[in-house]
């Protein structure tokens, strides 16, 4: 099937769609040096800044959670495809303070790739910079060695409890162990059933048969179960979130932040089926529903399908989850 | 020898190649890739233009470098931190302004491929750039080893890179984003070897050109 988007000329995507999401949302961010997004209005600068990078296409992620209580500077790439060095070392230079940035890397080659040439170039500059790797995606199974984990909508919460943390005046030390400890215990399971295609190039990504659904479209697919007839959104949440539980080693008591991330073209009617659907899983293992989110957050064009995320919290990453924040993507009072 | 006014020859020249094959880097790309592999290298290709172009001084170590972070700054995901780690290796092993002669080029490739090898965990076999890169450098120093000239580095060089990148069609890719559609990831070649190859089909190509 052709490609259906409302585009120009797709060398200019990037640049266009920023200019665009920068004027839907003018009190909050705004464009700085080589396609930075920032602030409007800065954080204080002695207060940690946090700061991420990643590839284009995936609106409102991740420049959507630029803003106050969240990132501070978001480096977007191409369609897909992350931002090279020089423009991530240009972020941790204009972030650069004597509190530190923390740099939310989502496990991606090019991505880690990036990260890591320009975290070296930021030491050597004398910056105190420190990363937080968000590996998420329980599809390839080992939790042993996550390497091999995709990061997925979990950068999400990871950017949402570090931003917290850093605007209520914590050091980088206790940001970077709040990041890491909501990280260690998240987990985000995939199920796709229609795909997509990428904007620029037209490239198909991911085909799903017209009658299945795919759950954890990773490598081998193990968890939930792979490629399946399409099932009900009571069926399909059961066996995504025992999947998850399972990951996560959740048991009786423990208190869960759920999140369903639709990818594009998935209903947010749909979300809420499937979240209720989580509900009643969860209440038949005596696992609490703490907190619980529904929307789009990390998107994949027109993909069909959702990422349900699933995270143990406890009290302090429950208030920083609650904490306030204004940004393009979400806004707590 | 290799001098300054030949490795721009050489980066110029493998700049031809690249563009030259961007529709096939695409094709080969969007089987398993998203097919942006042959827009992100032609855009690497116009940086590293650019780079020579704006490039001031006449040191072979600042030209590398300066073409290296031009690559990096491409946005395409691993291809600019890979390609770019590439020639700012060779920067750093380069010996001053002197002109490089075989055995000197050698080592600067090998120097190029060892920081390659720091920035990913690919090894030969999982059908990646690694699997025309590895043989390509090898062969380039076993050729000064054995007296070749610049000329026969560069030959051994590309057709071991060739022959790479070729073999890379019966196997099943373990890296990147095409590791995802696992056994349908074999019957064509790896995009990011075949630019291996063209790069280093243009370096040949251009030192032929400016004996």
């Amino acid at each position: 099937m052709a490609m259906k988007k409302f585009i120009n000329d797709p060398d200019n995507l990037v640049n266009e769609l920023l200019a665009g999401f920068v004027l839907a949302h003018a009190n909050k961010v705004a464009l700085a040096g080589n396609k930075l997004v920032v602030r409007t209005h800065p954080k204080a600068a002695s207060k940690v800044a946090v700061v991420t990078l990643g590839g284009s296409g995936h609106e409102p992620a991740l420049s959507g959670f630029v803003g106050e209580g969240m990132l501070d500077i978001s480096v977007p790439g191409e369609i897909f495809a992350a931002p090279g060095p020089p423009r991530v070392f240009e972020a941790l230079k204009l972030a650069h303070r004597d509190a530190g940035v923390l740099l939310v890397v989502l496990n991606h080659e090019g991505d880690v790739m990036t990260a890591g040439i320009a975290m070296e170039m930021a030491e050597k500059e004398g910056y105190k910079v420190k990363q937080v790797l968000t590996h998420d995606d329980i599809s390839v199974p080992s939790r042993q060695d996550p390497r091999d984990r995709r990061g997925l909508v979990g950068c999400f919460p990871v950017i949402k409890v570090a931003g917290a943390a850093a605007e209520q005046g914590k050091s980088l030390d206790e940001c970077l162990a709040i990041a890491e400890r909501m990280e260690r215990n998240m987990a985000t399971l995939a199920v796709a059933v229609t795909g997509a295609t990428h904007p620029s190039t037209g490239s198909v990504i991911a085909e799903v048969p017209e009658a299945d659904m795919i759950v954890g479209m990773g490598q081998h697919g193990e968890a939930g179960g792979g490629q399946q007839p399409l099932k009900s959104a009571d069926e399909t949440a059961a066996i995504m979130i025992d999947a998850l539980c399972n990951d996560l080693g959740a048991k009786a008591g423990d208190r869960l932040l759920v999140m369903i991330n639709g990818v594009g073209s998935t209903t947010l009617m749909e979300q809420y089926l499937v979240l209720n659907g989580v509900k009643k899983a969860l209440d038949a293992k005596g696992i609490v529903l703490a907190r619980a989110i529904a929307g789009e957050f990390l998107t994949v064009q027109e993909m069909g399908g959702f990422q349900m995320f699933a995270a143990k919290m406890d009290d302090e990453l429950l208030a920083l989850w609650d904490a306030p924040c204004n940004t393009p993507a979400l806004v707590v009072k | 020898m290799v001098t300054y006014e030949r490795w721009v020859a050489m980066v110029r020249a493998a700049a031809g190649q690249v563009r030259a094959s961007q529709d096939l880097l695409s094709n080969l790309d969007s089987h398993g890739g998203d097919g942006d592999h042959g827009t992100t290298m032609v855009r690497a290709m116009n940086c590293i233009e650019q780079a020579v172009e704006a490039e001031q001084s006449s040191s072979i170590p600042a030209l590398l470098r300066a073409i290296g972070w031009a690559v990096m700054g491409v946005d395409g995901g691993a291809t600019g931190p890979l390609f770019g780690t590439f020639f700012m290796s060779m920067s750093d092993a380069a010996p001053g302004d002197a002109a490089l002669d075989a055995r000197g080029l050698a080592a600067a490739f090998t120097a190029g491929l060892a920081g390659v090898q720091k920035r990913t965990r690919a090894q030969v076999g999982d059908k990646t750039m690694l699997d025309a890169l590895v043989p390509a450098v090898e062969a380039a120093a076993a050729a000064a080893d054995g007296g070749g000239s610049v000329e026969d580095v560069l030959r051994s060089a590309f057709e071991a890179a060739r022959a790479g990148a070729e073999r890379t069609s019966a196997l099943q890719a373990r890296f990147g984003r095409a590791k995802n559609i696992g056994e349908k990831s074999i019957g064509q070649p790896d995009a990011g070897a075949t630019s291996v190859s063209l790069l280093f089909k243009g370096f040949l190509e251009g030192v032929r050109s400016h004996a």
